[in-house]
């Protein structure tokens, strides 16, 4: 037996992925050098040539990166809201007050088996999850997160983001004509009904804000909106306020207009033939809408990112260390273990704990602490980081309002939901329009 | 118990009971032929004195000897429940009239009848079993259908088999396995 | 993309057979040959008519029933409710048991509301064998009674806005259920199927641990019920919803056979704590609320003021209750003299009667159990068509059915 035999049989199972994976990423760093050196030049030169380009693709990238978190996080929040709600717990068991749980709904998605039912028409049924997922993923790209972060700056936004949602009406309908079952079938067709009766109101409703801005683009939007709290269309708009939260609830399908998914009524409507992650995408896409619907209120109606109010006393923190002296820089390398220790001392001294579970309490607490030092720093210093806080902020105020919704209200009847839209929301909206161009035209003259 | 009832349905029924007017605790029993049944149920119905308007109950019986099928009837004239025993049906091929021209709702009963016992009701347009699949082939609430289980009509011989008319590939696979095991 | 994922069927991996041939010849075989003039006119479809068979696993058939829409679009044209998938042959067994042990399997029938379902037999097998009951014991079963139909009330309060699909009052509904469950349990020592009447009485007196809940319990239910309807009843879409749904007249309801609260909604105050009074009701004052609509929303609400009474008889009970034993002297093998007896009484959900047949034996010659949930599902058939498939769920929740006792 060879040397080496011996050498790996001694290691344990560390020290054998260590052995293995040291090598080789030894030789990937080597190999990215190498190219990097090659390749590097041209690279430079295509980026400058194409900066539009590959910020779309970054884009859109990242857009399809957050979607996931996003979803998990509205989908906690339903889980645990609405368990609060109904007086129990929701989950507790994964994760820190089972903050874990969407994720392991995620992987459970993920391990289940890729099914088709007979008699499903596979191409079609295959296609409509992926449709439905990207028509609603897609709506992030135009949405302005914070200053300057934002996919594109599109200048028909409004439009486009109307298209997005009609895309979703077409995967719904796919999925319920090709499910070869009768509730999917009710179920699409539902969805196909209601959700083009509520995008006119939707779409309407918006044309008083878009008159007011006098653009279509959202960013554009946003700045028109920013000031303070009193700057917000919400006041300008109520009517179209109102109509849009109303329209949207419906547009995403949710609670008390989740027709298309009435379990009650016709199981889970189009989604009833779906399972793994075929019925995943569904699933995402649903409570990404949620957000989307959230960040389209807080977007057009509430000033988007910007703050409510103006930060009261002026803060300019600027950090230069290269300013500080070296005394200064040594301080603030022997702060971790500064601060660890003043902050272990208590627990030592007060409680019956050995020295070393004291210290990692210590340093818990100072990364803590050092952590919040450095988010407030970037919150009162970093326009992007504020801005993202706010628009975050007031969008989870709206998705826990739907969700609130859905824990209170009963379902509402296709009749009368079709009514609705038409006798009540489509005049309510023209209303408004009219009223709102008046107004421009009295106040401009 | 009721005894101007009694005297009223005497008087009016007389010549179609089959039996004296019985009555015990707060009941009041009449049994009539299934050929007076239609009329006798009519009457109670629809009379003033009698009005009996609400069908508590209908229930199919099987003496042994023959088959019965048994009314409860609730009136505000009276203070007893009156039970109408229709008695005296063929235990081969149970008939009787059915009265869900009065009352719709007996439907569902005049089913369930016919599908523990077989009763089949004349002019009810829906009897067809309710409980038990279409092709099954026995009245399980007759009196010679015996449980496969039955310890205590049948001790120390045990299990019957469901019933002699089933054809085998209609048995269960536990009870043709236990007539294996028996016989 | 043309290899299918599961193929169940051994045909379709013959070539020569179109997997279009096979589904159709499935779909025709879903259509029974008719057997009677009903169901001949229930499946011969009209134009643009579609059949969709609901159950027996749907969320929203309280159990396991199966119905049969027939369907122009969206509004039911005819429904068929199928039974027999919760069949256990109670009758039956009945008749295989002595007379104490046939009540025990009466209790599953209702597990909502099971003590009625044991009084009505129990009843029955003490006017057949003449036994005179305790009054404490009666004050016992007036008292628990009623407790359990306000347990029964509370939770059709939860399944309805269920099925109108809110999701909060069936979990809140269940909280109070809850409460009133463990105080029946304290007393006769299960929770669901209490099997605590007796002939001749009940099993065991009431405790202190009972009595101190049930102050406590009585002292906050009228405010506890009140904020648990006041989620639903002053809740737009669920009256929307609910108000002119599935109208029923006093007169068909009449004509259906129909008991309970749901006769009372439709104006017919026909109770028969008051109709035909047994045990202690007579010595009990309490009113019998009945509404004039005759629709979901009247059957709902006359539950609601149902409670009311209930709490009423409740607190009369535990002024008035005598002192004294809870059983008769009954041997634990009784053998009646031959005869026929029936008893009924007002459950939540209407008239529970047991037929009784005795030949002299230690076992029923034949047990006859009468459901409310039973006769008030045919009602569905009547009540629904020309509604939407959503009203179909409306009306079949505020109808209040239990599957285990229309399966029996």
């Amino acid at each position: 037996m060879s040397m080496a035999v011996v050498t790996w049989q001694r290691l344990n199972v560390v020290g054998k992925i260590l052995a293995i994976a040291v090598p080789v990423l030894i030789a990937l760093g080597l190999v990215t050098v190498g190219v990097a050196i090659l390749a590097g030049p041209f690279a430079i030169e295509f980026v400058g040539d194409n900066v539009p380009l590959l910020r779309f693709v970054a884009a859109i990238g990242a857009v399809l990166l957050l979607t996931i978190p996003t979803a998990f996080v509205v989908i906690f929040m339903e889980l645990k809201v609405i368990a609060r709600m109904n007086l129990r717990v929701g989950p507790d068991r994964v994760g820190p007050y089972g903050t874990a749980m969407s994720v392991v709904h995620g992987l459970k998605f993920l391990s289940k088996e890729d099914f088709a039912p007979l008699g499903v028409d596979l191409q079609v049924f295959t296609i409509a999850p992926v449709v439905v997922f990207v028509g609603s993923v897609m709506t992030f790209l135009v949405i302005p997160f914070a200053p300057g972060l934002f996919g594109l700056d599109m200048n028909v936004g409004v439009l486009y983001l109307f298209a997005m949602g009609g895309l979703t009406v077409v995967g719904l309908l796919m999925a319920g004509w090709a499910s070869f079952n009768k509730y999917s079938l009710l179920g699409g067709l539902r969805s196909a009904a209601q959700m083009v009766s509520y995008e006119i109101p939707l779409t309407l409703s918006l044309v008083g804000v878009v008159l007011l801005a006098g653009t279509m683009s959202l960013n554009q939007m946003v700045l028109a909106q920013s000031g303070s709290i009193a700057d917000w269309y919400v006041w300008q708009q109520p009517l179209a306020f109102v109509i849009f939260i109303i329209a949207g609830i419906a547009e995403a399908n949710r609670s008390p207009f989740d027709l298309t998914e009435a379990d009650q009524e016709i199981v889970a409507g189009f989604a009833t033939e779906y399972s793994g992650m075929r019925f995943g995408f569904f699933f995402f896409a649903e409570y990404v809408n949620v957000f989307v619907v959230s960040a389209l209120i807080v977007t057009f109606f509430l000033g988007g990112w910007t703050a409510p109010f103006d930060w009261p006393f002026p803060v300019a923190v600027a950090i230069d260390p290269l300013a500080w002296g070296v005394g200064s820089l040594v301080a603030i390398l022997a702060l971790p273990v500064v601060g660890t220790l003043v902050l272990a001392a208590p627990f030592w001294l007060s409680s019956r704990i050995t020295t070393l579970q004291a210290l990692v309490i210590g340093f818990i607490l100072f990364n803590v602490v050092a952590i919040g030092l450095v988010l407030g720093w970037a919150f009162v210093s970093l326009d992007w980081v504020s801005g993202l806080f706010w628009f975050f902020a007031k969008s989870y105020v709206f998705v826990f309002f739907f969700v609130w919704l859905r824990g209170s209200l009963p379902r509402v009847r296709i009749d009368q939901l079709m009514g609705f839209a038409w006798k009540w929301l489509l005049p309510a909206a023209l209303l408004n329009i009219f009223v709102t161009a008046a107004a421009i035209v009295i106040v401009n003259r | 118990m009721d005894r101007a009832l009694r005297s009223r349905l005497e008087r009016r029924f007389g010549d179609c009971l089959l039996a004296p007017v019985a009555q015990r605790h707060d009941q009041t029993e009449i049994r009539v032929s299934a050929g007076d049944a239609t009329d006798t149920i009519r009457a109670l119905h629809d009379e003033p004195d009698l009005h009996f308007t609400l069908l508590a109950d209908l229930a199919g019986v099987d003496t042994g000897t023959h088959m019965q099928v048994v009314y409860h009837l609730w009136a505000e004239t009276s203070t007893d429940w009156l039970r109408v025993v229709v008695d005296g049906l063929d235990r081969e091929a149970p008939r009787c009239p059915s009265v869900t021209f009065l009352w719709k709702g007996a439907e569902w009963m005049e089913r369930e009848a016919y599908d523990m016992f077989g009763i089949v009701f004349e002019g009810n347009r829906d009897v067809r079993r309710i409980y038990l699949p279409a092709a099954y082939t026995s009245f399980p609430l007759r009196k010679d259908f015996h449980l496969p289980d039955d310890a205590s009509r049948s001790p120390g011989r045990g299990v019957r088999p469901m019933e002699e008319s089933l054809p085998p590939r209609d048995a269960t696979s536990a009870t043709n396995l236990r007539r294996a095991q028996a016989g | 993309m043309t290899e299918r994922a599961h193929r169940p069927h051994p045909s379709l991996d013959d070539p020569s057979i179109a997997i279009e041939d096979v589904l159709r010849e499935s779909i025709v075989d879903a259509v029974p040959v008719a057997r009677t003039e009903r169901e001949a006119e229930f499946y011969t479809l009209g134009d643009g008519e579609m059949l969709l068979n609901m159950g027996p696993q749907h969320p929203s058939t309280h159990g396991v029933l199966r119905v049969v829409l027939k369907l122009d679009g969206e509004r039911v044209v005819d429904i068929d409710p199928v039974l027999g998938y919760l069949h256990r042959g109670v009758e039956k067994l009945c008749e295989n048991a002595d007379w104490h042990q046939a009540i025990c399997y009466t209790d599953p029938l209702e597990y909502v509301a099971s003590l009625f379902c044991e009084w009505a037999p129990v009843m029955a097998f003490e006017k057949l064998a003449d036994v005179e009951v305790p009054r404490r014991a009666e004050y016992i079963r007036v008292l628990t009674g009623e407790l359990n139909r306000i347990a029964s009330h509370a939770l059709f309060m939860g399944w309805f806005a269920l099925d109108l699909g809110g999701l909060t009052p069936i979990l809140w509904s269940f909280i109070e259920r809850d409460e009133m469950m463990d105080m029946l349990a304290a007393v006769t020592g299960q929770k669901l199927l209490f099997n605590y009447f007796r002939i001749g009485g009940v099993n065991g007196d009431i405790n202190h641990e009972f009595m101190s809940r049930l102050g406590d319990w009585m002292s906050r239910a009228g405010a506890q019920i009140e904020a648990n309807q006041g989620l639903l009843n002053e809740n737009e879409i669920l009256v929307r919803r609910a108000r002119g749904m599935g109208v029923l007249d006093g007169e068909t309801a009449m004509r259906m056979a129909v008991t309970g609260p749901n006769i009372r909604a439709s104006g017919v105050p026909f109770d028969i704590r008051r109709a035909h009074p047994y045990s202690v009701y007579p010595e009990l004052e309490f009113d019998i609320p009945t509404r004039q609509e005759g629709d979901s929303l009247a059957r709902y609400l006359l539950r609601a003021d149902e409670v009311k009474q209930s709490l009423r008889i409740i607190d009369q009970c535990l002024h008035q209750m005598p002192d004294g034993p809870v059983m008769a002297s009954v041997p634990r093998l009784i053998r009646p003299r031959p005869g026929r007896a029936w008893a009924a009484v007002e459950g939540p959900r209407g008239m529970y009667g047991t037929y009784a047949i005795s030949d002299g034996t230690d076992q029923p010659f034949r047990m006859r159990i009468h459901d409310p949930s039973f006769v008030h599902l045919q009602l569905v058939s009547l009540l629904t068509p020309g509604n939407l498939i959503a009203d179909t769920m409306a009306i079949m929740a505020s109808l209040d059915p239990v599957m285990g006792g229309v399966d029996k």
